[in-house]
C-alpha cells in the first residue's frame, strides 16, 4: 500500500522526512536503497564554499597549465609557486604565493562545447535536457544540505551575473542574486520607515493567523516560514554583510564588480552563508586571447590572493573551499582570426583550481606536452562536483526527489579526488 | 502491488545529448565530438513478445446518454460522495459565494475578479449565478491565455537548443484552440501532425522547440497519454512493463520529420519562415533522429504495428491512433489532467505519469468520464471543465472539518492550491495597476515610473529555474518575499488614490480593499479592527500598509 501513499507525500514532506531521518525500515521496497546509501566519504570540514565562476571558458594553457615548449605555447611564461612543483602564469603572481594553500586540477575533461549547455553540466553534473529534469546546480545541493532552514541569511548568494538555480528542489534553494555589489540585494530594504513597516508586518501577522485558523492548510504555515526569514533578514546583522561600502580590505580586491563580488562573498562567509558564487565575464577569447586573459588574470590574482589571505587571517580558510573554474578550457593551438589570434573551446582537457578546505599545495592530473588530452587521472565534471562535496561533508550519493517521486543522486558515477587534495 | 523503484530510475545511460549550437567551436572541437556523439542502440530483443498491455481495468460509472453537464456533475457526487461514505470520512460544507467566484476565476481564467465584478456577484440574489458565472468566463477569451500559459511550458521547454525559436506563435495558436474548442481530439491531431512554417501554422513550433525524435516522444508520452516513457529510451522501464523497443516504435511516427534548425536570431535570423515537413523517407537530420533508432518499425505503446505506406506520412496514423475513443490513455490523461487543474491532484498522481500500477482515487469514476468525454462529450473540454466545476465537489470549501483534515486523496474539502506566477502576476497587475503585460512585446524598456519589470520576468523570478511550480506547496523563497515586500509592486501610493476614489469613510475603503484584492467583504471583526488601525496611524497611509498586508498575505497567495 505504500506506493499510493508516497504519492501523496508532497515533495516537501519527503524532503523533510528525509531530512530528519525518518525513513525508517517501514517502508520498504525502494527504501533500503535509500537508506543504504551510507556516507560516501563526506568527512570534509568546510562549511561555506565561495566558487569564482570564469564565464565563458579560461583558456588552461594561459592560466594554471603553461606549455612552454608546446605549439601553441602562447605569449606568458610560467612562474614557481609557494607550493614546491607548481607552476601557474606569470600573470597570477599573488595567486602563486598562496598556491600552498590550494590545487590546481589540469585533468579535466568534459562532453560539452557549447557555452550554455557546458555551464549547466558544470553547474549540475547532468547535461541539459536529460531524463525531461531541470537539475539543481551545486550551489542550491549545497543550500539544500549545509544551510539554515530558518536563518536570516540566505544559503546560496549568486553575484554578478544570472547563475544556475535550483531546478527540482524548488525555489527555497534558489540563489538570491546580487546583479552589483554596490547596490547590494535588490528589494532587501523597505522605502518605508522602521515604524510603517512595523505597522504592516503586524497587520500581515494578524491576517494570517485569523486565515490559518480556519483554513489549516500547510501552504499557510510555509508562507509564513518564508515571509518570517525574508523580514528577519531585513532586519539582522548579518544582512550588512551586503554592505560593502565601508570594509577597510576593500582595496586589496583590486578594482571593479568582480574584486567587489568577491569582497562580499568573503563578508558573506563570515557570517555563515554556505554558498557563494562570483562570476567573472570575458573569458572567451576567441580574438585577442593574450592581452584579455593579462588582464582577466590581474583581476583573478588581486581578488584571489587577498581571499586566501583574508580568510587565513581570520582563520576561516580550512573551513572555507575556494573554486575557480569555467565551462570548459581554450584549444591548444591559437586560431588564426585576423591580426589578434585567440583560442577556440575546448571541453577535453582543461584545468581548474581550488583553495582553502585543508587543501596543501597539490596539482590532480596532469596533460600531454601540447595540453590537448589528459594523461594522468582524467576528471569528470562529476569527479569534481562529488570531490566539492566531500569537503565539505556532504553525501554525494544521496538521492533527491523530483516533483513527480522520482529520485536522482546528487553526483552520479563521481570518483572523488578528496585525498589528493589533502 | 509493485512498488517503484526509485533507485534504478537514476538516468545513468550515456544518451547522447545533441549540441545545440556549433557556432563557435572549432573544427577540432567538432572531430572531438563526432567521436563522442554515440547514442545507445535500442534494445536488442526486437523477437521478444511484448503483451498488450491496457491500464487495470475497472468498471467505469455509468454516464448521461447526452452531453449534460449538469447530470454529468451528479455521476462525479455520487461517486465520491460513495467513496467517502466507504471511509467514514465526513465532507466539508458548500463554499461561500465569495470563495466559489475567485477559484473559479482563477481555475478557469487565470486571475481575481474585479471589486465590481466580486460586489455584482455577491449581491447577485439568483439561485444559478454561480453555473451562468461558469459559463461566462469559459467563454471569456482568458480562459484561453490561462490554458495558453500551462500548455506552453509544458510543450516547450526551457533549453539552449531552442532559445532562438519564437514562443509567441506558439502561445497565441494554444489561445485561440483553448478559446475555440474544437475537441482536445481535433486540437491535438492537428499539433501533432503540423506541417508547414512558423508563419503559416504556427503548431509547428512544437517541433521546433522540441527538436529531435526522442524529445517528441518524450512529450507526446507525457502530456498527451500520461505516461513517462523516457526511461525507455536507454534501457526497459524500471517498474513498468515498457521494453526499450515501444519506446523506439513510438519515435518511429516521428521519424520523417524534418525541422528546420532554428537561425541565429542575433545575427537577425527571421525564424518565422523555417518550418516541419514530413518527407518521404526517414529524416537523415542526424541531430534529429538518432541512427540507432532507424531499424525500429512504428508502432503503437502496447499494441499493434500499422501498415504504413513510407509515401504517406506517418504523423496521422499516431495521432489517429491516440485520440480513437478505444484509445486506452489519452482520454483518461485528459480527465485526470482536467481533474487536477481543478482539484489540486488528479486521480492518479503525478498526472503526466499514470503507470499502470497506480491505483487511481475514484477509478470507476475516471474511467467512466473517460468514456463519456471520448463518446458522448466529443472530448469537449469546455463541457468537461463546467461538470467538474458544478458538482458540489468542486463546490466544498477548502475548511477542513473536525475529522477530513487529513484527507489529501477522497476530496472531502477542496485542496487550497497555490497561485502560479502567471496568476500571481495578472492578479497583482490587476490589483495594482503598475505591472505590464509585455507579452509579444519584448523586454520593457526602461523609463520613469516604478522600476518592475514584465510579465515573463516576473514570472522567471518566481519559476527560478523550474519549469513549473507546485499546484498545492508554497515554494517560494526569500528573494520572492523580499521583491513582494519591498519592490515598486505592493508600495505604489497610486494604486490606493485610484482603488479608493474619494472614499473617505474607513469601512468603505476597507471594503473596497477587501473587495479588490481577496473578492470578499470583510467580517465584522476586520472592519473593526482595521478602522481602529486607520484612525491610529491615519488616512491616506494607513489604507497602503492594509493594501501592503492583504497583498502579502497568503489569503491572496492561496486559491481556497
Amino acid at each position: 500500500m505504500f506506493s499510493t501513499k508516497l504519492q501523496d507525500r508532497s515533495r516537501r514532506d519527503v524532503l523533510k522526512l528525509a531530512a530528519a531521518g525518518v525513513f525508517a525500515p517501514t517502508l520498504s521496497g525502494w527504501l533500503p536503497v535509500l537508506a543504504k546509501a551510507a556516507p560516501s566519504g563526506g568527512t570534509g570540514k568546510a562549511k561555506s564554499c565561495i566558487l569564482l565562476w570564469m564565464d565563458g571558458g579560461p583558456t588552461h594553457k594561459d592560466t594554471w597549465d603553461l606549455k612552454p615548449d608546446s605549439k601553441g605555447a602562447g605569449d606568458f611564461k610560467p612562474i614557481k609557486t609557494a607550493a614546491s612543483g607548481i607552476e601557474i602564469s606569470e600573470h597570477l603572481p599573488k595567486v602563486a604565493q598562496v598556491m600552498n594553500h590550494g590545487a590546481v586540477v589540469r585533468g579535466m575533461t568534459t562532453p560539452e562545447g557549447a557555452h550554455a549547455r557546458a555551464k549547466y553540466y558544470m553547474h549540475t553534473g547532468f547535461r541539459e535536457g536529460q531524463g525531461g529534469v531541470v537539475y539543481p546546480a551545486i550551489g542550491s545541493l549545497v543550500s539544500q544540505e549545509k544551510g539554515a532552514a530558518n536563518g536570516a541569511m540566505p544559503n546560496y548568494v549568486a553575484i554578478g551575473g544570472r547563475s544556475f538555480g535550483s531546478g527540482f528542489l524548488g525555489p527555497k534553494h534558489q540563489p538570491l542574486l546580487v546583479t552589483d555589489p554596490n547596490r547590494g540585494v535588490e528589494d532587501l530594504k523597505s522605502a518605508l520607515s522602521l515604524s510603517t513597516f512595523d505597522n504592516r508586518v503586524g497587520l500581515l501577522e494578524q491576517m494570517e493567523k485569523a486565515f490559518h485558523r480556519e483554513y489549516k492548510a500547510d501552504a499557510i504555515n510555509d508562507h509564513k516560514t518564508t515571509y518570517e526569514r525574508a523580514v528577519k533578514m531585513m532586519q539582522s546583522k548579518e544582512a550588512k554583510a551586503f554592505d560593502i561600502s565601508s570594509d577597510p580590505s576593500k582595496a586589496k580586491y583590486g578594482s571593479g564588480r568582480f574584486a567587489e563580488g568577491v569582497l562580499m562573498a568573503r563578508r558573506l562567509v563570515e557570517v555563515g552563508v554556505p554558498f557563494v558564487e562570483v562570476s567573472l565575464g570575458g573569458w572567451d577569447t576567441h580574438q585577442d586571447n593574450f592581452a584579455r586573459v593579462k588582464s582577466l588574470s590581474e583581476q583573478v590574482d588581486a581578488a584571489l590572493s587577498a581571499l586566501v589571505t583574508e580568510l587565513k587571517d581570520k582563520g576561516l580558510l580550512d573551513s572555507t573551499l575556494i573554486v575557480w573554474m569555467g565551462e570548459f578550457g581554450r584549444t591548444p593551438n591559437i586560431n588564426a582570426r585576423g591580426a589578434k589570434p585567440g583560442r577556440d573551446h575546448y571541453p577535453r582537457a582543461w584545468s581548474l583550481a581550488m583553495f582553502g578546505a585543508g587543501i596543501k599545495g597539490r596539482v590532480v592530473g596532469k596533460t600531454d606536452k601540447e595540453g590537448a588530452s589528459v594523461v594522468e587521472r582524467p576528471t569528470t565534471a562529476q569527479d569534481f562536483l562529488g570531490t566539492v562535496c566531500e569537503l565539505m561533508g556532504i553525501d554525494h550519493t544521496k538521492k533527491n526527489e523530483t516533483a513527480t517521486g522520482r529520485p536522482i543522486q546528487m553526483v552520479e558515477k563521481a570518483k572523488p579526488f578528496t585525498k589528493d587534495l589533502l | 502491488m509493485r512498488l517503484r523503484p526509485v533507485a534504478l530510475f537514476a538516468l545513468t545511460t550515456g544518451l547522447a545529448v545533441l549540441v545545440g549550437d556549433l557556432t563557435n567551436i572549432d573544427a577540432q572541437e567538432k572531430v572531438n565530438k563526432k567521436a563522442k556523439k554515440k547514442v545507445d542502440a535500442p534494445a536488442t530483443e526486437p523477437s521478444e513478445k511484448i503483451p498488450p498491455r491496457a491500464p487495470r481495468p475497472s468498471n467505469p460509472v455509468a454516464t448521461p446518454a447526452a452531453k449534460d453537464d449538469a447530470a454529468l456533475a451528479k455521476v462525479i457526487d455520487a461517486e465520491v460522495t460513495r467513496k467517502l461514505a466507504a471511509a467514514k470520512l465526513t465532507a466539508s460544507a458548500k463554499c461561500s459565494d465569495d470563495e466559489f467566484l475567485r477559484r473559479a476565476y482563477l481555475d478557469i481564467v487565470g486571475v481575481i475578479p474585479t471589486a465590481d465584478q466580486a460586489k455584482a456577484f455577491l449581491d447577485n440574489p439568483s439561485g444559478d449565478k454561480r453555473a451562468k458565472l461558469l459559463d461566462e468566463l469559459l467563454a471569456d477569451p482568458r480562459f484561453g491565455r490561462r490554458m495558453a500559459d500551462i500548455w506552453t511550458a509544458k510543450l516547450f521547454p526551457k533549453d539552449s537548443g531552442n532559445r532562438f525559436v519564437l514562443k509567441e506563435p506558439l502561445y497565441k495558436w494554444f489561445e485561440e484552440q483553448f478559446n475555440k474548442n474544437p475537441g482536445w481530439d481535433k486540437f491535438i491531431t492537428s499539433l501533432v501532425t503540423a506541417t508547414g512554417t512558423v508563419a503559416d501554422n504556427p503548431a509547428v513550433t512544437y517541433f521546433l522547440a522540441n527538436r529531435s525524435v526522442d524529445k517528441l516522444t518524450d512529450t507526446t508520452a507525457q502530456h498527451f497519454l500520461g505516461i513517462q516513457l523516457q526511461c525507455c529510451q536507454c534501457h526497459n522501464h524500471p517498474f513498468t512493463t515498457w521494453k526499450q523497443t515501444e519506446y523506439w516504435g513510438m519515435a518511429a511516427f516521428y521519424s520523417k520529420v524534418k525541422a528546420d534548425n532554428p537561425k541565429n536570431a542575433n545575427k537577425g535570423g527571421d525564424n518565422t519562415t523555417i518550418g516541419v515537413q514530413e518527407g518521404n523517407g526517414r529524416t537523415k537530420q542526424k541531430d534529429f533522429f538518432p541512427e540507432a533508432a532507424k531499424n525500429v518499425n512504428a508502432k503503437f505503446l502496447g499494441a499493434e504495428e500499422p501498415k504504413l505506406n513510407e509515401k504517406d506520412p506517418y504523423r496521422p496514423a499516431l495521432a489517429k491512433w491516440m485520440v480513437a475513443p478505444e484509445n486506452p490513455y489519452f482520454a483518461r490523461a485528459m480527465v485526470n489532467r482536467t481533474w487536477a487543474h481543478l482539484f489540486g491532484r488528479g486521480f492518479i498522481n503525478p498526472v503526466d505519469d499514470m503507470i499502470e500500477e497506480s491505483v487511481a482515487s475514484h477509478p470507476e469514476l475516471m474511467d467512466g468520464l473517460a468514456k463519456h468525454i471520448a463518446t458522448t462529450g466529443e472530448y469537449d473540454l469546455k463541457y468537461l471543465i463546467k461538470a467538474m466545476c458544478l458538482s458540489e465537489t468542486y463546490q466544498r470549501t477548502s475548511k477542513p472539518t473536525a475529522d477530513n483534515g487529513a484527507d489529501t486523496k477522497l476530496f472531502s474539502h477542496m485542496t487550497m492550491k497555490v497561485m502560479s506566477p502567471e496568476q500571481l502576476f495578472d492578479s497583482l497587475a490587476q490589483v495594482t495597476g503598475n505591472l505590464r503585460d509585455t507579452r509579444g512585446k519584448g523586454q520593457p524598456v526602461g523609463g520613469k515610473g516604478p522600476r518592475v519589470g514584465g510579465r515573463e520576468q516576473f514570472v522567471n523570478f518566481f519559476l527560478a529555474g523550474a519549469d513549473t511550480t507546485s499546484a498545492v506547496d508554497y515554494e517560494a523563497g526569500i528573494p520572492q518575499a523580499l521583491r513582494l515586500m519591498n519592490s515598486p509592486i505592493a508600495n505604489n501610493p497610486a494604486t490606493i488614490r485610484a482603488l479608493l476614489g474619494k472614499d473617505t469613510k474607513p469601512a468603505d475603503a476597507i471594503e473596497k480593499i477587501y473587495l479588490a484584492a481577496l473578492s470578499r467583504r470583510p467580517t465584522a471583526d476586520e472592519v473593526k479592527d482595521l478602522t481602529a488601525y486607520v484612525e491610529r496611524v491615519g488616512a491616506p497611509d494607513a489604507y497602503g500598509d492594509i493594501l501592503w498586508a492583504v497583498l502579502n498575505s497568503s489569503e491572496f497567495t492561496l486559491v481556497k
